[in-house]
């Protein structure tokens, strides 16, 4: 087993040989794809390797013995000869193509060192420097010594460089020519000796004239006339000379110089100057303020800041200050030192002066007390009342409300307990019915005439009519007959009936209130559908309407005493009613709802007007017996008289109350009115109402009358005046009326 | 039925524009914008509505007079700013391309005031349309002179440049020459911040501040680009003004200029006058350079006499040119009335001749550690012609030297120094003849602090020289600005004969509380409190225990001894009767304002509700006023007191 084994090592070998062989240069493998017989050497090559296997260490010598006797016979032999090799078998060796002119072979050259890419140095122990393609030796070159040796004896050949050729190890020559080309490039010129860069200009055209023109066409004018595009080229540039836009070139500098040399021109620019005008919207700049005595460096000592001052200066934002700096004593000139803050505020003026919004505010340089009105005094303006003359106690809980009798001489009132009492001047209680155990009398009123001595009163849905008996008979009688009249017409009077047939309720029911009333005087009840707030009587004293806010479309009932009749007059009203009165001369009627009142006329049946106080919540009007102007009571604590002939706007609002407005009334005949407040006050005015319609009405505030106290937030719920003197009466939550005189 | 008006199509919508509104239709950027404003003179405006302007919701714009805006529509200046910032892009865009000696040539087209302090345009047809008149532009001119005073008293910065300072203190200096030359200075006042001065040019009054000398401190965020803006346009208005005051005065403008000695700091000095025509070169020329010799004395008197005699014979056609301006031909004549019955007619009065020869007759020295040039400019202004000063202040003095006999007064502002010191001095004295010792005296003039100068100013009569010697505290001194207003506190004035009933009453309380309890200065000054309390009342505890000095009764101080002796419970009786008259006064005074107070509330409540607001500012407003007063009565009063003690 030991022959196979030993081929498969040989073969190992022989196969690491081919693979370097095939690992060699590209310029190798050229010449073995070229060279035919090399090409079948190689066919063969694999099979010559099983056989010379025994020794393999011969084959070099072995090679090399043929190749040198192959190397010396190969021009007689044919095309190759038949060598033994190493082990034997025959083998075909080739002769060495001379490459003559028909060759293809362009480029077959000397034999090259086949080694490939190993470094020359790996032969430096060896003689040898690589084998050629048949496997012989290649010897080293001369070197050293022996060559220095021989170039002492020769001379140095032509084209010797002294460098050495990578490639073959050989000294490197270069023919002349190629010496020649290095040293063109290296100077940068161009590589090609002959070559020409500036060829002679072939002429296309011929500079040679023709003595026979192309065209006959005359010579045109404008090549004998001068250019008129020139000569206004020209013209502006001559014209740009003469005005100096175009100067004469100078160098920078020497411009520089000049200009800055150049004076500026001093002329009088207001030679001949003429005043205008200023603009309507002109607005000049106000001029700072001139300095204080407290800007002095040496003010007087008052002047000067004590320590709490400084510190509360100190201590306050720069922006706040009032003044910017602190007055400041310096005893000499010398010691004051720069202002720190003169950059900052003569900047702060030039923002102001160009960046702040100017607006023209005319100040009023006049003494304030000007500006307040003339009033009377009001010694001038008396009669009015001014202090308390009478307190009338009795009530139980508040007075809800107040009337003086038409001749002046009682007093009725009514309050929460749900009596109605009549008291004399001095303070006498003289008459007293209950007309309610739970509702409280809401208002009482008499009747507005001497002949007859009637009080309304209302407590609840009921409307009570009474004749106390305090006067004299003939008038009690007379007075009985017109609270009684109607009894006939309330029975016998048709009874409204509905469109379907049905009975009708009617606005209120007439009645008698009951013996035990009738026995105290009073004699008539009215029930109507809603509780009742306000009562007025018409001036005749037939009619009298009542107003109650809850009832919806029933809220306003006009009540006619000689006809015990009912009437409702509006069917919807906007907003809640508050108050309705009568005109005191005309046919109309006045009703306020919460923010206006209106004015309607009962003969035509039509709106005539719609007053617009601007409160917010009517709490209960007056008309002036005029009949002109009103006053209007509103919760939001005003007072407000209308002018009707003026305007549907207040012509003045009075705003002295702290607390709401509960009443106002006019006095019936001279010239004061009054109104009474949550505050505990009543207040009295002087109204004077002329009768020329150019003049205004002149309302002067006379006097506050304070006295009643607040209880539960309530102070005078009702005022009324005596019909004649200046004397007025208010109803307080106290629980006390108070006569005024 | 007609058209329904859209909203901001008419009226005051149409009036105004926004500032962004009027930018974008002059089509510049907001500095030129501002620029412009600040030389046009264009201001925003507030509307009288603010809501029916502006049509965004915004409620914070500026608006402007469109009318205005469109007025700069037409403006030349305009177009130099388009060009400049055509230029502008052109050197962007060459550097941009790498193009550098483009952009360099480029660059040499452009206006640098900044830099050079030269621009390309001139504000001179600005200053025509904003000042119609010589008489509008002195009525602005009090910013103008502020700003450039303190320009010429800036250092220079890159913001500033050097040349736009020189020229503003040239253009001041000018104008302090017409001033002096025209004696159109009025008033001058030293404050804290500075001095103001206060000149009346052709019946104009302007007032202006000039810092003190030191150097600047710029605190906070001051943009110097708005401050330059303005400052060239002062620099051009300033120019014409001073020309046309020259030329009034018959002088040649611009003045001569000296730079030597303006190198020397002669300021004042490194300018000379000359007339229009050259007669009077001479002269100028000699007032303006002294020197300290005789000759020049000679010379001076000589001129002294030519001006006299063409004083003499106005009517003298070759010295037409009068270039002091104290004498002339159109005098004012006295109306005197002819016959009785006629009414008196405020005649006017030639002040400035007058005033202008305040300090006409003297000769100044300013020692080297007052201001010299404020002192030299209201000496000259004031008809001062020979100042001098210390070498080291500068050129341009009448004379250096401090032994000058000429010498009348000597303006210094030095403590004066112990004797000890003074011998020391003696020794030096004679190596240098020029300098005196810190305390020596030269004998036949007075020595007086700079206050002398400016409180003889402002009362047009030399002020009493010991008032004012050095060493001496000095009096007050007081603006002469301030326009007394009846009712308003006034220092010049006793305290007795300003305060009101109340007060005095009040203070005479105090004031004998003072007397009659002495020492003690606490328990005082808790006395007065209560009292204060009390007074309304009408009852003072405290008045108890008053005593009275001022009745000197025998009798009367017998029984009070006597009742001191018996104890407190008998004191209470006796009251004195001045106490009790006095506690009557206060009582019916309380009284009398409780029943105006009523009379007032009556009538307040007739106004209208717009003239009651009017009514209660212009009462807040008097209130306050009469508050601060009162405190500086009150003060003075106290002061009064303590100095009153502190001579006892």
């Amino acid at each position: 087993m030991a022959p196979p084994r030993i081929s498969k090592k040989r073969k190992d070998v022989a196969e690491s040989d081919e693979s370097d062989d095939g690992l060699a240069g590209t310029a190798l493998e050229g010449v073995l794809s070229d060279d035919e017989a090399n090409d079948s050497g190689s066919e063969s090559d694999p099979n010559s390797e099983d056989f010379n296997d025994p020794d393999d260490d011969d084959v070099g010598n072995d090679f090399d013995a043929t190749s040198v006797s192959s190397a010396d016979d190969d021009e007689s032999k044919p095309n190759y000869k038949v060598v033994k090799d190493a082990n034997g078998n025959e083998r075909y060796e080739y002769a060495e193509i001379d490459p003559v002119y028909d060759s293809d072979d362009s480029d077959a050259n000397e034999k090259g060192n086949t080694i490939g890419n190993i470094p020359l140095s790996f032969y430096d122990s060896y003689p040898h420097i690589g084998y050629d393609i048949n496997g012989k030796k290649i010897m080293r070159p001369a070197t050293g010594d022996a060559l220095d040796a021989l170039l002492e004896t020769i001379e140095i050949p032509k084209g010797w460089t002294g460098l050495t050729d990578p490639q073959t190890g050989k000294p490197l020559e270069l023919t002349r020519e190629q010496l020649e080309l290095l040293r063109r490039l290296q100077t940068s010129q161009i590589p090609e000796e002959n070559y020409d860069p500036y060829p002679d200009l072939i002429p296309y055209f011929t500079s040679i004239e023709e003595k026979m023109p192309l065209s006959s066409a005359p010579e045109p004018k404008r090549r004998f006339l001068p250019s008129k595009h020139e000569a206004k080229r020209i013209a502006k540039l001559v014209r740009a000379i003469k005005e100096g836009r175009i100067l004469p070139y100078k160098p920078p500098e020497e411009r520089e110089r000049e200009k800055g040399e150049e004076e500026e021109v001093h002329y009088d620019i207001w030679a001949n100057e003429e005043a205008q005008e200023r603009h309507i919207m002109n607005i000049p700049a106000p001029k700072l303020a001139p300095p204080g005595y407290d800007l002095s460096y040496n003010p007087p000592p008052e002047y000067l800041p004590t320590q709490e001052e400084r510190e509360a200066w100190e201590k306050m934002d720069p922006e706040e200050r009032e003044k910017e700096y602190l007055p400041a004593k310096f005893d000499a000139l010398r010691k004051v030192p720069g202002y720190g803050e003169f950059v900052k505020e003569r900047f702060e003026r030039s923002l102001d002066l160009y960046l702040a919004p100017r607006v023209r505010k005319n100040r009023l340089n006049i003494d304030p007390n000007s500006l307040l009105p003339k009033l009377p005094s009001p010694e001038e303006l008396k009669p009015f009342p001014t202090v308390c003359q009478a307190i009338f106690k009795g009530h139980e809980g508040r007075v809800r409300t107040v009337s003086f009798s038409p001749d002046g001489e009682w007093i009725a009132s009514g309050g929460d307990d749900g009596t109605v009492r009549i008291w004399s001047l001095n303070g006498h209680q003289e008459w007293v019915a209950r007309l309610s155990t739970e509702e409280p009398v809401q208002v009482v009123r008499w009747r507005p005439n001497k002949e007859t001595f009637i009080l309304a009163a209302v407590a609840g849905e009921d409307l009570f009519f009474a004749v106390p008996p305090l006067v004299s008979d003939a008038l009690e009688k007379a007075s009985r007959d017109v609270v009684d009249l109607g009894f006939g017409h309330a029975t016998n009077g048709a009874v409204p009936t509905t469109a379907d047939g049905a009975k009708k309720e009617p606005p209120a029911k007439w009645s008698r209130p009951g013996s035990k009333l009738e026995a105290a005087g009073v004699l008539l009840k009215a029930t109507v559908r809603a509780s009742i707030k306000t009562l007025s009587w018409h001036r005749r004293g037939d009619f009298l309407c009542t107003v109650s806010p809850t009832g919806q479309r029933s809220s306003v009932a006009i009540h006619t005493l000689s006809k015990h009749l009912s009437q409702i007059p509006f069917r919807r009203l906007p907003g809640l009613a508050q108050a309705a009165h009568f005109h005191p001369s005309r046919p109309y009627f006045f009703v306020a709802t919460q923010r206006m009142i209106r004015c309607y006329d009962l003969q035509r049946q039509e709106l005539v007007k719609v007053l617009q106080p601007g409160a917010r919540w009517i709490s209960g009007f007056d008309i002036h017996p005029g009949g002109d102007n009103l006053i209007v009571g509103s919760y939001d604590r005003r007072l407000l008289w209308h002018d009707l002939d003026l305007s549907n706007r207040p012509y003045k609002t009075m705003r002295f109350h702290s607390e709401a407005v509960r009443a106002v009334r006019y006095h019936r005949a001279l010239p004061l009115f009054a109104d009474a407040s949550d505050d505990g006050s009543l207040q009295i005015f002087h109204g004077k109402v002329v009768s020329d319609l150019m003049e205004n009405a002149t309302i002067v505030p006379v006097k506050m009358l304070k006295g009643h106290k607040i209880v539960s937030k309530l102070g005078v719920l009702d005022v009324d005046w005596h019909p004649r003197h200046p004397w007025c009466i208010s109803a307080g939550a106290d629980g006390t009326c108070r006569l005024w005189a | 039925m007609p058209r329904i008006k859209k909203k901001g199509q008419a009226g005051a919508a149409k009036n105004y524009v926004t500032r962004n509104q009027a930018i974008r239709k002059l089509q510049i950027t907001l500095p030129d914008f501002r620029k412009l404003c600040i030389w046009k003179g264009i201001y925003p405006r507030e509307p009288r509505s603010k809501k029916k302007v502006s049509k965004s919701s915004t409620s914070s714009t500026t608006f402007y007079y469109a009318k205005d805006i469109q007025y700069l529509l037409h403006e030349p200046l305009l177009q130099k700013f388009r060009d400049q910032k055509s230029l502008e892009k052109k050197i962007s865009k060459a550097l941009g391309r790498g193009d550098v000696t483009d952009a360099a040539r480029l660059e040499g087209n452009a206006a640098r005031p900044e830099k050079t302090g030269k621009p390309r345009y001139t504000l001179d047809h600005v200053i025509r349309e904003r000042y119609p008149t010589f008489i509008d532009a002195l009525r602005d001119l009090d910013d103008c002179l502020s700003m450039l005073f303190l320009f010429a008293n800036l250092p220079s910065t890159s913001s500033v440049p050097a040349k736009m300072i020189a020229r503003c203190e040239r253009l001041t200096l000018e104008f302090q020459h017409y001033l002096i030359a025209s004696h159109s200075l009025t008033k001058s006042f030293l404050s804290i911040k500075g001095i103001y001065y206060q000149a009346n040019i052709k019946g104009e009054d302007v007032l202006w501040l000039v810092p003190y000398k030191f150097n600047q401190r710029i605190v906070g965020d001051v943009d110097f680009r708005i401050m330059g803006t303005f400052v060239e346009f002062y620099m051009t208005l300033l120019s014409f003004v001073n020309f046309k005051l020259y030329t009034s005065l018959g002088l040649k403008y611009p003045p001569k200029f000296d730079q030597l000695k303006d190198e020397n700091a002669a300021e004042l000095g490194a300018f000379t006058l000359e007339g229009l025509t050259l007669v009077n070169d001479e002269p100028q020329k000699q007032i303006e350079d002294h020197k300290p010799d005789p000759k020049v004395q000679a010379a001076v008197n000589k001129v002294l006499k030519q001006i006299d005699s063409k004083a003499a014979n106005g009517d003298d056609a070759g010295d037409a040119v009068e270039v002091e301006g104290e004498e002339s031909n159109d005098t004012i004549d006295k109306f005197e009335p002819a016959a009785p019955g006629g009414d008196v007619l405020p005649q006017p009065s030639n002040l400035g001749g007058s005033q202008g020869a305040l300090f006409s007759n003297c000769t100044f020295y300013l020692s080297r550690e007052t201001p010299r040039q404020p002192l030299e400019f209201i000496l000259k202004a004031f008809g001062c012609k020979r100042v001098g000063w210390d070498a080291v202040l500068g050129d341009g003095a009448f004379t250096t030297n401090e032994l000058d006999p000429a010498i009348t007064h000597q303006i210094v502002d030095r403590p004066p120094v112990q004797n000890a010191v003074e011998a020391e001095t003696e020794g030096d004295d004679n190596q240098t003849s020029q300098k005196l010792g810190a305390n020596r005296r030269v004998p036949g003039r007075v020595y007086l602090q700079p206050q002398w100068v400016w409180d003889s100013v402002n009362d047009g009569e030399l002020k009493e020289p010991h008032l004012y010697a050095p060493g001496t505290s000095l009096p007050p001194h007081l603006s002469p600005f301030v326009k007394a207003m009846p009712g308003a506190y006034d220092p010049t004035m006793p305290l007795e004969e300003q305060e009101p009933e109340r007060e005095a009453l009040e203070a005479e309380d105090d004031d004998e509380e003072v007397t009659a309890e002495g020492m003690d200065v606490a328990e005082d000054d808790d006395a007065e409190d209560d009292d204060a309390e009390n007074d309304f009342d009408g009852v003072s505890e405290d008045e108890e225990e008053e005593e009275a000095d001022g009745s000197d009764d025998d009798a009367e101080r017998q029984r009070e001894l006597e009742a001191e002796l018996a104890g407190s419970s008998v004191k209470s009786k006796s009251i004195s009767k001045k106490a009790k008259a006095k506690e009557d006064k206060l009582k019916a005074l309380s009284k009398k304002s409780r029943e105006d107070e009523e009379e007032l509330e009556r009538a307040k409540g007739m106004l209208s509700k717009k003239k009651r607001k009017l009514y209660e500012q212009m009462i807040y407003t008097n209130t306050k006023k009469n508050a601060a007063d009162e405190k500086l009565r009150a003060k003075r009063r106290r002061l009064e007191k303590e100095g009153k003690r502190a001579k006892a």
